[in-house]
């Protein structure tokens, strides 16, 4: 069984999913009513013939079959209609809104997977100093306590108390920081990156430091010493591979609910993100942005779990591709 | 007289646990020679593998070698910087595991991992390792060596593995080959097989070997010399004919009696090979004098208020046990 041909598989059963995924959320929606009779209740003046044109102006009238084949069919060719409240394509609303949810979300877990990783060497490494007490005390706190904690206490320091950086907002609204939009830009990411990074770190070191103990205690690591390999590259080439392969799921579901936990962090600095959006959507019933913003969060979720797959094979050689 | 390869002096390891200092490894020497094969034998839990480990200081963490020498080629490993032993691991001195299961790492290819060492060692580019790797392992009875080399360890059989784990040992043609219980995860033709590859492998490549086991039969078959222990601390050393024929220690005497031998007549209807009766003493809080003296036949009150120390009592013989020639140390 081939490479290509076991990944072409995943991404057909996928595909699936997605579909299945949009049934559901179709019933769902739908269940809650026709959005034009909620959105105008208790209007004044709004008569039955107003609705109904609405309805018809939104392609509400159809049966529930046709409109969903005809949102499918838009959604494949990326039309995800028009926002009820902003009048805006939803395509361009969650690709703008997008971006600036993926650049605090990818630093943050990149930087948290770097953090984790050093963490985890040093502490696994000596196990059962004070460095690894340190590191597993710090990881245990991290773990349990909520999120927003973290973005709340960088808030109060380097804001409210050092007045060093900006608390909400992704860019600045009057004058920019060295009148630079760049600089600017990062200026204002650096706490959400850092909140993000923060709350990863924790639960990431918490699962790779005790795989890499249990890694560092096999056989063919002492064997690796023995054969004269430095340290470094028998911690780093040969135990830290061995140490992710358990730990590539978290990893992944990371990734794929990055979208999914934004609304904390976004409701935290104020962000200008998909979290944000989805829950002002959510709150205000536009069902275009609602449904558009749900299959985005599927898909995310569905690529990582794919790609996740794909990781598995590439690093563990004993991973038979049935 | 020559020095020899390598001479163990007085080697302690402690683990130092929750419960107070485990002394794994309590004074341990013995000595190897060029070329010459030497058997460590003792139950489990006598410290063989720690003791070995120790050699190149790669004992797991809780455990310290509190005290000894290892004099190898003229120098004291255990005093070596890091970065200078790392250039005899491997390279000087070799190490066989007792699981091939688990001593080969399972997401490298065969190739990768050996090509890893052999480069680092010897700056050799990659045509060249490749070369030289699938001479060993054709060295080692692998058939179809080029295919072996982009396989990975759990595509092989156990025996294959093993094969490889001795390939990987031979890679820099060492001096000195810790082989510790090589055979006992395998099958017992191919304990054999492996056994007579070992044998055949010292004689071509003049190599020393320490083989570290259990059994008996083992040792009978493959060293020259071989070293008893038990507890921590060794029994008897002799040549492989004198401990055979007159062995002196108690504990060497009962283990040559619970094997099964050929010349001897098992008559009546149910003759049973004898045994040692109780367990090896904990090694938190060791017994003050001789560690065997709550199971030997021979003990004496005395043994339980000295601890003997291993004397030379015939040339190339030393055992300690206060009964049979040796000085002790009132505890
Ligand atoms: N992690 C540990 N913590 C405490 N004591 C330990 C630990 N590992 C080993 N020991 C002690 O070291 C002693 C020697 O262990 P070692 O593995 O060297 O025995 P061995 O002779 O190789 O036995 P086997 O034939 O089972 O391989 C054991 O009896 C045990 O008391
Ligand atoms: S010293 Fe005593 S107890 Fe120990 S082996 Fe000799 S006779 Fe037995
Ligand atoms: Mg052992």
């Amino acid at each position: 069984m081939g490479m290509l041909n076991y990944i072409a598989r995943r991404l057909l059963f996928s595909l699936a999913l997605l579909l299945g995924v949009s049934v559901i959320l179709f019933a769902l929606i739908n269940a809650i009513g026709n959005p034009i009779e909620i959105l105008l209740a208790e209007r004044p003046g709004v008569t039955e013939e107003i609705i109904q044109s609405v309805s018809q102006y939104y392609g509400l009238d159809g049966s529930v079959t046709d409109r969903y084949f005809t949102w499918l069919g838009n959604l494949l060719r990326l039309d995800f209609g028009t926002s009820i409240i902003y009048n805006q394509p939803v395509g361009d609303m969650l690709w703008t809104f997008g971006l600036e949810t993926l650049k605090i979300q990818i630093p943050g877990i990149l930087l948290a997977l770097a953090l984790a990783v050093g963490a985890s060497v040093l502490a696994a490494t000596r196990q059962y100093s004070r460095i690894d007490f340190g590191v597993i005390s710090g990881a245990m706190l991290g773990h349990s306590l909520p999120g927003f904690f973290f973005g709340i206490i960088l808030i109060l320091i380097f804001s409210y108390w050092l007045g060093w950086l900006p608390s909400y907002g992704a860019y600045s609204t009057r004058n920019l920081l060295w009148d630079s939009e760049l600089a600017d830009g990062l200026w204002h990411m650096v706490l959400p990156v850092g909140m993000l990074a923060f709350f990863n770190t924790a639960t990431l070191t918490l699962l790779l430091r005790s795989s890499l103990v249990d890694v560092l205690r096999q056989d063919y690591i002492t064997a690796a010493r023995a054969s004269g390999l430095p340290e470094r590259r028998v911690v780093m080439g040969h135990a830290l591979r061995n140490a992710v392969i358990p730990v590539l799921t978290y990893l992944g579901i990371l990734f794929g609910l990055m979208l999914g936990t934004a609304p904390v962090t976004e409701t935290v600095f104020t962000w200008p993100g998909l979290g944000a959006l989805y829950i002002m959507a959510i709150q205000q019933l536009d069902y275009p942005l609602i449904m558009g913003e749900t299959m985005i969060i599927t898909v995310m979720l569905v690529g990582a779990t794919l790609l996740t797959d794909i990781a598995y094979v590439a690093i563990d050689p004993r991973i038979r591709l049935g | 007289m020559a020095p020899p390869l390598l001479s163990v002096e007085g080697l302690q390891v402690q683990f130092h646990t929750r419960d107070g200092i485990v002394r794994a490894v309590d004074g341990v020497d013995y000595s190897v020679g060029r070329g010459e094969t030497l058997g460590i034998v003792g139950e489990s839990g006598s410290g063989k593998t720690v003791s070995s480990l120790a050699l190149l200081r790669l004992v797991p963490p809780p455990a310290r070698i509190a005290a000894g020498r290892v004099m190898f080629e003229g120098e004291d490993l255990l005093a070596k910087p890091e970065r200078e032993l790392g250039a005899i691991r491997g390279r000087r001195i070799a190490m066989v595991f007792q699981n091939p299961a688990t001593s080969l790492n399972p997401i490298y290819s065969i190739g990768s991992q050996l090509g890893e060492i052999l480069r680092w060692h010897e700056k050799l580019d990659r045509a060249a390792a490749e070369a030289r790797i699938l001479s060993l392992l054709d060295l080692v009875g692998i058939t179809d060596p080029a295919t072996r080399l982009r396989q990975y360890p759990h595509e092989l059989s156990g025996g294959m593995k093993q094969r490889i784990g001795i390939a990987r040992a031979l890679l820099c043609n060492p001096a000195l080959l810790l082989a510790d219980e090589p055979t006992t995860a395998l099958d017992v033709t191919i304990q054999a097989q492996i056994l007579d590859l070992l044998a055949d492998l010292r004689q071509r490549l003049g190599m020393a070997m320490v083989l570290v086991t259990h059994d008996m039969g083992v040792v009978a078959r493959m060293a020259d010399r071989i070293t008893v222990m038990y507890a921590g601390r060794v029994c008897e050393t002799a040549s492989a004919a004198t401990l055979f024929s007159a062995p002196r220690h108690p504990y060497t005497r009962a283990l040559l009696e619970s094997m099964p031998r050929i010349d001897h007549r098992y008559t009546g209807p149910r003759q049973l090979l004898p045994t040692i009766a109780g367990r090896p003493p904990g090694l938190l809080n060791p017994p003050a004098g001789c560690r065997f003296a709550a199971r030997c036949p021979e003990a004496m009150a005395e043994c339980r208020t000295t601890l003997p120390v291993e004397t030379v009592v015939a040339p190339g013989h030393s055992v300690s046990c206060i009964r049979h020639g040796s000085q002790g140390i009132a505890a």
